[in-house]
């Protein structure tokens, strides 16, 4: 009723090919902002600490998968890897130059895993799909074994985790290390992930990103229209393992405070690609929706069952809240193969239509 | 950019005679000279060699498994012939990637469409445009500025295009939900986007019916006719390969049994023999 273009005419491309062409949709994106910015005033730091900062990394991470599995096509495992590249990368900048902004050294630890992951991609160039989900795998353990065995990563300490020591930033308030507010972190971190996902949104709807999607959808035609194989794969890697670096720093930065080389371990992988896959590959709004319901959804469940005055075990609540969210996975990808970025799209062309089932 | 200006009906514009003459004083855009390719024992190609003139519609035809698409991908650079040379426009080409061979001007259409089923119409034909941007990834990462001055020009490019195939209706569609005969459109559309000097067709009517062929007939004319564009093309249709080509290359078992105007090639013992079978 409400959601309706009719009347909004384009007199120009640029107006055409915005990344909201629709005024419903810009009025939606504004109202989100003010509600991200105001309601954390007013949230708990539980609600600050264990929901909205670790949803936002997990979305920025899945952003960076989906960059490279949604949009370039090549399947990778690798993520929680290169989690870790970007952590440790930024735990040993701020150990050399500890009087740094933090966030600055966040950003630029994402150039290290770009780099590493320009050379696992290398394989993308002659072997495809599952095959190269092995090969991806590989980095997977390779990497974490250097975050065991090389001792330097971790500064030789005794207990071989890293810690966040306490850092400052914009004139002198604590962004990082245990003495950092929730509230702060959580302005920092979102403030990078909606940066981060405007400048992705704008790789892909210009030339690289098509570059990127030619190559997934048919590499042979992409190839005869003067796609070149080698920039666009590794491209794709290197921006994926940069988003997925700086996502893994801010993990520990913001989040966690201390990390081991368990916290980037194959289960991480496997959590991004899941929220990818349920959000929607190919969609950066489905980023959102499937860490939020992977990330959110148990953590809410967790909290709302016991609070409805049912007196079960704490075991109980985990175990319900598992099967309750492993229902729901199989209940949308049977609904929704293409994940729930799909079915929102779905919903948004009937609402164009409605009353009418067509246009 | 209107095709209704140019709206001719496809058989009967090209007098036979008329375009012989024109097409034997042209320019030859691309030869080939004694290409022989083969994958293991099989030979695909052997010996063959023909030469396409500027601004002509030339056919490649022959029976199936005739090395017709095997010609083509050795003309855009998918396969490497173990002899022969090809010269395109003058210059004598070595071993070429795929991408060379689509910075020097040469597009093409598949046999089974190999659209970009993620992607709208129009951001297939924007691939079509890759070649042609040149804006490095700081300017894509904002897409302001230079990065979007680059975008709308090739947009309003890629629209005069989407005029000249009438196809204005799909332009927000993804290519997977259209059907078969627009996807062949929006195909020959993201050819043209490469604005190539030759542009190879594989079967553009494959599996059409008569109304979809004679669109697309009219649509070849009027890009070899307004565009200047060279067309090689690979037809079953005899129909429409006598009343489209200036020439006609007929391959069979990876030989050229014959070549020349379309009436000639008719008329041609082998070409019948090839198709028809020899009475034993």
């Amino acid at each position: 009723m409400f959601y309706r273009e009719a009347g909004q005419f384009k007199t120009t491309y640029e107006a055409d090919q915005a990344i909201f062409p629709i005024l419903q949709d810009r009025m939606g994106i504004a109202v989100i902002m003010v509600l991200a910015l105001v309601i954390p005033l007013f949230a708990t730091d539980f609600v600050l600490a264990s929901i909205m900062i670790p949803f936002l990394i997990f979305a920025l991470a899945t952003v960076g998968l989906n960059v490279l599995t949604g949009y370039a096509g090549q399947l990778s495992l690798g993520t929680g890897a290169f989690m870790g590249v970007g952590a440790y990368a930024c735990y040993k900048l701020t150990t050399i130059f500890p009087d740094m902004n933090i966030v600055v050294m966040v950003l630029l630890s994402g150039i290290f895993s770009a780099g590493i992951g320009i050379v696992f991609g290398l394989p993308s160039l002659r072997i495809k799909g599952l095959y190269l989900a092995v090969t991806t795998l590989a980095a997977q353990f390779f990497l974490e074994w250097c975050f065991i065995r090389i001792p330097w990563l971790y500064n030789y300490n005794n207990s071989g985790a890293i810690e966040v020591p306490e850092r400052t930033g914009f004139g002198g308030m604590v962004l990082a290390g245990p003495a950092s507010p929730p509230i702060t972190r959580y302005y920092v971190v979102l403030a990078i992930v909606v940066a981060i996902t405007f400048l992705v949104k704008n790789v892909i709807r210009g030339r690289i990103g098509r570059t990127w999607m030619m190559i997934r959808d048919m590499d042979i035609a992409a190839e005869l229209m003067g796609v070149r194989p080698l920039f666009a794969k590794l491209s794709a890697f290197a921006v994926s393992s940069y988003i997925c670096g700086v996502a893994g720093a801010m993990l520990v930065f913001f989040w966690l405070g201390a990390a081991e080389p368990s916290s980037f371990s194959i289960t991480v992988s496997f959590q991004i690609l899941f929220m990818a896959i349920l959000g929607g590959l190919g969609s950066l709004i489905g980023c959102f929706y499937g860490a939020a319901f992977i990330w959110i959804l148990p953590v809410l469940l967790r909290t709302l069952l016991p609070s409805m005055g049912l007196d079960i075990a704490s075991e109980t609540v985990e175990h319900v809240s598992r099967m309750v969210i492993g229902a729901l996975i199989i209940f949308f990808l049977i609904v929704e193969p293409h994940g729930l970025a799909r079915l929102w799209q779905i919903g948004k062309e009937k609402l164009r239509v409605w009353p009418f089932p067509y246009a | 950019m209107s095709v209704m200006e140019a709206g001719t009906p496809a058989a009967g514009i090209r007098g036979a005679a008329a375009t012989s003459a024109e097409t034997a004083a042209r320019e030859t855009l691309l030869s080939v000279e004694n290409i022989t390719l083969s994958f293991g024992g099989v030979h695909a190609i052997r010996n063959v060699s023909f030469e396409i003139a500027k601004g002509e519609i030339r056919a490649i035809i022959g029976p199936n498994g005739a090395g017709k698409t095997s010609m083509l991908n050795v003309i855009n650079g998918f396969y490497h012939p173990q002899e022969g040379l090809i010269s395109f426009r003058g210059q004598e080409r070595r071993r070429m990637k795929p991408y060379e061979a689509a910075n020097q001007g040469i597009a093409r259409t598949f046999q089974n469409v190999a659209l970009f089923r993620g992607m709208t119409t129009l951001d297939n034909i924007m691939a079509g445009r890759t070649l042609k941007m040149h804006r490095g990834f700081f300017w894509q990462c904002l897409h302001w500025g230079p990065a979007l001055k680059e975008e709308v020009e090739h947009r309003h490019k890629v629209e005069e295009i989407i005029d000249f195939l009438e196809i204005q209706a799909i332009r927000k569609t993804p290519v997977g939900r259209l059907p078969y005969g627009l996807q062949k459109r929006v195909e020959l559309a993201r050819a043209l986007a490469m604005e190539p000097d030759l542009l190879l067709l594989d079967e553009p009517m494959a599996g059409m019916n008569l109304e979809e062929k004679e669109d697309m007939s009219r649509f070849i004319l009027d890009v070899n006719q307004q565009l200047g564009t060279t067309i090689a093309l690979i037809e079953h249709d005899i129909g429409v390969v006598m009343d489209l080509s200036d020439r006609v290359v007929v391959l069979d078992h990876g030989e050229k049994i014959a070549d020349g105007m379309p009436a000639d090639v008719q008329a041609n013992k082998a070409v019948i023999e090839a198709y028809l079978g020899v009475e034993h």
